[in-house]
């Protein structure tokens, strides 16, 4: 109801609304400058656009949330911000780079493709765009940098992604191309979701009230995905699908765990990371290093 | 299987009979129909079709080469083979009748020439014959004859009804593990084109003409195609 109420001294065109809030226009001028072009020339029309659009491009679960966070970062990002005074710090530009840059990357799921590559994109002219100097271009030290801040904030263990950022990250002198700096943003989101469908298996292994699993069943599971892995470097597109599919099948996993556990060799338990570690390193043998 | 049409050419049915043909009463109980095979070289038999016609019993008898020195000989391949169990009724009379290369009691390689011979002991009937006659032989094996293991032998669903207790659920396991395999082909399928340019000098890659041991000479036109492809 309250709502309404607001809404309806709007609707009346060319109202006192426009002259109290800006007394020094003259009464002709207030006439002709309708709500519209105020927000027109104060750039918000732009900017709301701008972000709907974003919206729409990510189709966030928490609009509020990401619409909030997207304006704080509108505040970073405007030149008032850091203008006033003396210049920031070379490290803090970096980081506020870097920062945005993440900030963009997170905005769509890497499995909305376009939205992803935009936004890959966008980070790389962010990242590109360094100290007045310098020619553009992103090096190798601000990439793997990158890099590792993906993978901490991602909440992977370690020793689980470091060999992934042994195998993609550029050496520091080295100027990273887009398509590089592209694949190797994917290949590090794509892994973290990888870890993350690797920790819900290791839950759904898990024994009850125990921290870690069956280490014989745990690796029949594993073996069994490598083997479909496997199947893909030898045979044909569509044939190494549906054999993957087959292995891959209920059936065929429980026989496995079924033959695993029943086994005559001793159960030993096994760790969260050490599963982890293990599943990535299937994952990581399937990366292209960069080269 | 698949099988190929053999081209023949089917002779006129000749009657034997004892006595004059048009002063004799009695029908002939026997019929012979020569199938020669002029276009074509020797082949391997595969199977004969043909409609019956109030045939009772048939013989076949085929003619196949040996050598190029030795005259071809007659041998029978098929005796007595009942087509309608009671010669005086109508069972069979008009059936389709299909016979097979393993119901013979010969080897059928190498045939030059068939011939077919047909009993009616009844004398119900006016005539008799076959028809329709075609003889193949095998056709080209289709391509993939093997399949994989895992397409012809699916997995018994009875199995899992044998599984040990306390396992975790097969079909949630299976669903997650098939995610992470989707998320490495994704991995695997995309790759860009853009490289960096490294041009590492190790001993695994003979760059320009560089002394290589003996072990990796093998490998190196890949390496020079590898190269080419980066260029």
């Amino acid at each position: 109801m309250a709502a309404v109420e607001k809404r309806r001294p709007a609707g009346t065109p060319a109202g006192s609304f426009t002259d109290s809030g800006r007394p020094s226009v003259s009464r002709t001028a207030a006439a002709v400058e309708s709500e519209e072009d105020f927000l027109r020339q104060v750039g918000v029309t732009e900017m709301l656009r701008t972000a709907l659009l974003k919206v729409l491009e990510a189709r966030p679960e928490e609009p509020i949330a990401f619409l909030a966070h997207y304006f704080e970062n509108m505040g970073l990002r405007s030149p008032a911000n850091g203008g006033a005074g003396e210049p920031p710090g070379q490290l803090l530009l970096q980081q506020q780079r870097l920062g945005r840059a993440l900030w963009h990357l997170r905005l769509a799921h890497h499995s909305q493709r376009t939205a992803f590559n935009n936004n890959v994109s966008v980070a790389y002219e962010c990242l590109s765009k360094s100290g007045r100097r310098k020619k553009p271009g992103l090096d190798g030290r601000t990439y793997s940098e990158l890099l590792r801040h993906i993978c901490r904030d991602g909440q992977a263990p370690e020793e689980v992604v470091a060999p992934l950022l042994h195998k993609i990250q550029c050496r520091d002198h080295e100027a990273v191309p887009l398509g590089v700096f592209r694949a190797g943003m994917l290949t590090c989101f794509v892994l973290l979701e990888f870890v993350a469908r690797a920790s819900a298996l290791f839950q759904l292994l898990e024994a009850p009230g125990l921290a870690t699993i069956d280490r014989r069943v745990g690796q029949a599971v594993l073996d069994t995905l490598e083997g479909a892995l496997g199947a893909g470097d030898h045979a044909t597109t569509p044939a190494c699908y549906l054999e993957a599919g087959s292995r891959l099948g209920p059936d065929s996993l429980a026989l496995a765990m079924d033959r695993a556990a029943a086994g005559r060799r001793p159960s030993s338990p096994m760790a969260r990371e050490e599963f982890l570690e293990k599943a990535a390193a299937l994952f990581i043998a399937k990366v292209k290093p960069v080269g | 299987m698949s099988r190929l049409s053999v081209p023949c050419h089917v002779k006129g049915a000749v009657a034997l009979q004892v006595g004059d043909m048009r002063t004799f009463q009695g029908r002939p109980g026997v019929v012979v129909i020569d199938v020669t095979f002029p276009s074509i070289e020797p082949f391997e038999l595969q199977e004969i079709t043909f409609k019956n016609y109030y045939t009772a019993f048939l013989t076949i008898r085929v003619r196949q080469h040996t050598s190029a020195h030795t005259p071809a000989k007659w041998m029978t391949c098929l005796r007595d083979c009942c087509l309608m169990p009671d010669p005086h009724s109508e069972d069979g009379a008009q059936e389709y009748v299909s016979l097979f290369k393993h119901q013979m009691l010969c080897d059928m390689t190498r045939v030059l020439e068939l011939r077919l011979i047909l009993r009616q002991p009844s004398p119900l009937w006016l005539s008799f014959t076959v028809e329709e006659l075609q003889i193949y032989q095998q056709g080209p094996k289709s391509p993939s004859v093997t399949f994989p293991k895992w397409l012809s032998h699916p997995m018994p669903c009875e199995q899992s009804a044998l599984l040990l207790e306390g396992l975790p659920d097969p079909s949630r396991v299976s669903s997650e593990v098939q995610q992470m395999w989707a998320l490495t082909e994704m991995i695997r399928a995309s790759h860009t084109s853009t490289r960096i340019g490294r041009f590492d000098v190790s001993y695994l890659f003979p760059l320009l003409g560089l002394h290589c041991p003996e072990q990796v000479r093998p490998h190196s036109p890949l390496c020079y195609r590898w190269m080419a492809v980066m260029t």
